[in-house]
């Protein structure tokens, strides 16, 4: 399995450090489990019609500790809805970082973002060579490895079926021994 | 020889049947304990998952899973009792506990024995940091914890370890609450992102289980995974009877390897305010006293305890809220609201003009008491979020039980100090 490499515009620059990604829906949204209903809120306390200028593959970007606070799951459901593919940020919140992960959504840890991506300025995120790119500016940043499963995750589509692979390689061998042993 | 290791090294060593494990390591650990409450879109999704995913019909050894329903208690809409209605029915079939109106899931599991000192306990909260009080590495696994669930284990990366050591001693008026924002104004909010705390020092020896519980729950704030307290004489008495399973107490060994050491001496600390939008703003109190607040809220996982009613009830006795103001008490569990009532302090809190509600977590994110535009409120609760409490135009002021009980006497932010004075100089039952 591998990834994909990542190429969108910068939907949003959550310009603030401990950013909580549950203003994103407003925390009042938090118990919506409709995807639909929730990318409907999504950024309504920021600007109208968020959603209409959202593209398929367009990234979010962040500051430091990223997701700090309680990381319900609402938030980033409605931007993955409305076409979202990743979070650039300079650092993660664990929890969000975990949560998210888990759903086989890239978390991009890449210092210097911030300063470096504009509203509307087109990236890249390039896994082979570890960089971020601005087309717009031209300036390439370094972006901080996945671990082993970490990367897995995100290659299997999330937590779920990494280890529903996972499983099912651990028992192939066994599957593989005749029956008469 | 053995390396040396931190208690978090030595709990993950044997959860994962090692000798020992090194920070960075990825393992996969056997929890001696799953715990969950419910909440839509978190145990209903596992539950499903569980069997339509992974095929498996009965989780393994259902005697380490807990489930509690502590939100949405009592439920207001048929949706959220038809969520209760599939915990319970979970429950039934899988052998697993239901607790129900019991209290905060992270407290009654303290009382129920799941903080055995040196277990490995995951949850996907990770306000469950807090049975670290008890010397048990407790952490937050988010959608993780479906891997608990599903197999018998649970893969973490062993995260590194940052000792920090309170010294001094607290003044009066001073509470564990103050202590911790205080942690995340000298050391800041992403200063332990991914690594563990391990809290020590005379400010922690003398302190009561209840306010380590208060530190631990609140680990989160700091960017820690979870943090802990090396089991004492309290921690221990506490232990017995209760602990869920034979366990020896871990200790760090005094060689142990630490990321860092921070030293906090707090003795010069006074009460603190964490002001609006984020649990990183730790400001003085007395910078914000007079400002008008409308609303109070003492309770939740991070307070609420015995110690927070009683010294509410110190401020509280003899003396009468603001008229209009909104003061809801909601102690964190039923065996806290009947040790409080066997007190005398409930009687004490509603005469004074308190609404007392039993245990639910729905007071610290707005289900119930939900403030309106322009509104503000002094909380105990574990967030200040806007909208957090309800609307994104209100505001949370996050402080102790006792500013939470002055400001409710004086319908502004208010320095609970000179009621507290005047309460030690008066015998108990005078102003009565």
């Amino acid at each position: 399995m591998s990834l994909n490499n990542l190429q969108g515009r910068v939907a949003w620059v959550f310009e603030e450090d401990d950013y909580d990604i549950d203003l994103i829906v407003g925390v009042r949204n938090i118990k919506i489990t409709d995807v639909k209903e929730l990318a409907a809120l999504a950024m309504s306390d920021y600007t109208p019609g968020f959603a209409a200028t959202v593209r398929p593959g367009d990234l979010l970007v962040g500051g430091e500790n990223f997701g700090y606070g309680h990381p319900h799951y609402p938030a980033m459901r409605a931007m993955r809805h409305l076409g979202i593919s990743a979070v650039i940020a300079e650092s993660f919140s664990p929890g969000f970082f975990r949560g998210e992960m888990s759903m086989g959504f890239p978390l991009v840890t890449c210092p210097g973002i911030r300063a470096a991506a504009a509203r509307g300025d087109e990236l890249t995120v390039n896994w082979a060579t570890s960089e971020v790119s601005n087309l717009r500016s031209g300036q390439t940043l370094a972006l901080q490895a996945f671990s082993a499963s970490e990367r897995g995750m995100l290659e299997a589509g999330g937590l779920i079926p990494f280890l529903k692979h996972r499983m099912a390689k651990a028992q192939a061998p066994t599957a593989a021994v005749p029956q008469s042993t | 020889m053995p390396l040396p290791q931190t208690m978090t090294e030595k709990i993950l060593a044997r959860a994962s049947g090692q000798a020992s494990v090194t920070p960075g390591q990825e393992i996969t650990a056997r929890p001696d304990f799953v715990i969950s409450y419910d909440f839509p879109g978190y145990t209903d999704v596992f539950f499903k998952e569980t069997r339509e995913d992974f095929g498996v019909e009965k989780v393994s050894s259902p005697e380490r899973f807990v489930l509690f329903i502590d939100h949405m208690v009592p439920a207001t809409s048929p949706k959220e009792e038809e969520l209760h209605k599939i915990t319970r029915a979970w429950g039934k079939e899988q052998g697993v506990p239901v607790h129900e109106r019991e209290g905060i899931g992270h407290q009654v599991s303290a009382e129920l024995g799941y903080a055995t000192p040196g277990a490995f306990a995951v949850h996907f909260d990770g306000h469950v940091s807090q049975l670290g009080a008890f010397g048990t590495f407790a952490f937050g696994a988010r959608k993780g914890v479906v891997e608990a669930f599903a197999t018998e284990n649970i893969t973490l990366t062993v995260p590194a370890t940052i000792k920090v050591e309170l010294t001094g001693t607290m003044q009066a008026g001073v509470m564990a609450r103050d202590v911790f924002h205080h942690m995340v104004r000298v050391m800041g909010p992403a200063s332990c992102r991914f690594k563990v705390v391990e809290l020590c020092g005379p400010v922690i020896d003398a302190m009561s289980i209840e306010g380590r519980q208060v530190l631990c729950g609140q680990a989160m704030f700091l960017g820690a995974t979870t943090m802990l307290i090396a089991p004492d004489a309290k921690t221990l008495d506490h232990a017995k009877g209760r602990s869920r399973i034979a366990l020896a107490p871990v200790y760090p060994d005094a060689d142990a390897v630490y990321e860092r050491v921070v030293r906090i001496d707090i003795s010069e600390l006074e009460p603190i305010v964490v002001v609006p939008p984020s649990p990183a703003n730790t400001r003085n109190l007395t910078d914000y006293t007079g400002l008008e607040v409308h609303t109070g809220y003492l309770g939740s996982c991070a307070s609420g305890r015995l110690e927070d009613l009683r010294i509410a009830a110190q401020v509280l006795r003899g003396r009468h809220i603001q008229p209009g103001f909104q003061l809801h008490v909601v102690p964190t569990s039923k065996a806290i609201m009947a040790a409080a009532a066997r007190e005398g302090l409930i009687e004490t809190l509603v005469e004074a003009g308190a609404f007392i509600s039993s245990p639910s977590c729905d007071y610290c994110f707005g289900r119930i008491a939900t403030m309106s535009d322009g509104q503000r409120a002094v909380s105990t609760g574990t967030l200040n979020t806007p909208g957090r409490m309800g609307s994104v135009d209100s505001e949370i002021y996050i402080c102790n039980a006792a500013v939470v009980a002055a400001s409710a006497l004086e319908g502004r932010i208010a320095d609970p100090r000179p009621y507290l004075a005047a309460a030690l100089a008066q015998p108990v039952g005078a102003a009565a």
